[in-house]
């Protein structure tokens, strides 16, 4: 009896954070980390010479959008986004490096406003969360 | 989990990079006018070689980061000047001055300390991501 409870206790929990919304947050807050790397190591090797810029993956966004459509939580769960090398950057002069220091700087604050979307997002459903259970605006 | 602060390695060894280029074009811009080296002739300009190497940055990410691979002397001729009075002068009064071109040298610490800015940024950046990462459920 008290097991049976406590397993739809934990199930109700576990629900609590299975939001499609709020999955697909998390996932896209882990590729936004992942590119901060992409653009750190771009602009690390801005002068190395035959150095081709990396960045994530696009499969990932459209695997995730996919899954985001379908509602899917556990299909978004098991995406993961990885780091690729960038085939579409040409190079600008005979080193062979595809980095251009402005785009990547551009870039990285571009990824920045998405990584403050991405926590706000996260954060505006733990406190839509925190009202449920309290009832009272914390 | 990946690092607290993300790619704040890589950035630091570019940083570390970028630096140790800016210490050879001091000592190329400090030893400009040596006609006498170490070896006892005019010093050669130097030239760091950057290389960029596979760093695993946990789990199964590796991101290229940014190494001096080696300093090289620069192989071009000596310039000549004509200065017979000079003890380093050869029969023909002529004195081998460095290879060093100071506007060459001047350049080239204006592209390094603006990639050094750079890497300062994108540590700014990940430390910027950090606290918003950390302010996660706070209003």
């Amino acid at each position: 009896m008290a097991l049976a409870l406590l397993n739809s206790v934990r199930r109700m929990i576990g629900a609590l954070f299975n939001q499609p919304g709020y999955v697909a947050a998390q996932k896209m807050l882990d590729a936004t980390v992942l590119r901060h790397h992409a653009i750190a190591s771009n602009i690390a090797n801005v002068e190395t010479p035959n150095y081709k810029r990396l960045d994530v993956d696009a499969n990932f966004g459209m695997q995730l959008n996919r899954a985001l459509d379908g509602g899917h939580t556990d299909a978004m769960r098991s995406l993961k986004p990885s780091l690729v090398v960038d085939t579409n950057a040409t190079a600008a002069n005979r080193d062979g490096n595809t980095v251009k220091l402005e785009q990547e700087l551009l870039q990285m604050n571009q990824n920045q406003l998405t990584h403050t979307l991405e926590t706000q997002l996260i954060t505006g459903s733990l406190l839509k969360l925190r009202l449920a259970i309290t009832g009272r605006p914390s | 989990m990946i690092s607290f602060i993300p790619a704040v390695n890589s950035s630091a060894a570019a940083l570390d990079a970028e630096r140790t280029r800016l210490e050879v074009i001091s000592q190329n811009i400090a030893n400009a006018n040596t006609t006498r080296g170490v070896d006892g002739k005019a010093y050669q300009r130097q030239q760091v070689v950057f290389e960029s190497v596979l760093r695993q940055a946990g789990g199964n990410l590796a991101v290229p980061e940014l190494r001096v691979s080696n300093i090289v002397k620069d192989q071009r001729p000596p310039r000549l000047v004509f200065n017979p009075g000079h003890p380093d002068a050869d029969e023909q009064g002529m004195v081998a001055m460095p290879n060093v071109n100071i506007h060459e040298e001047m350049a080239d610490m204006i592209v390094a300390s603006r990639a050094f800015e750079a890497n300062l940024a994108v540590i700014k950046n990940a430390r910027q991501l950090a606290m918003q990462a950390l302010s996660i459920g706070k209003r």
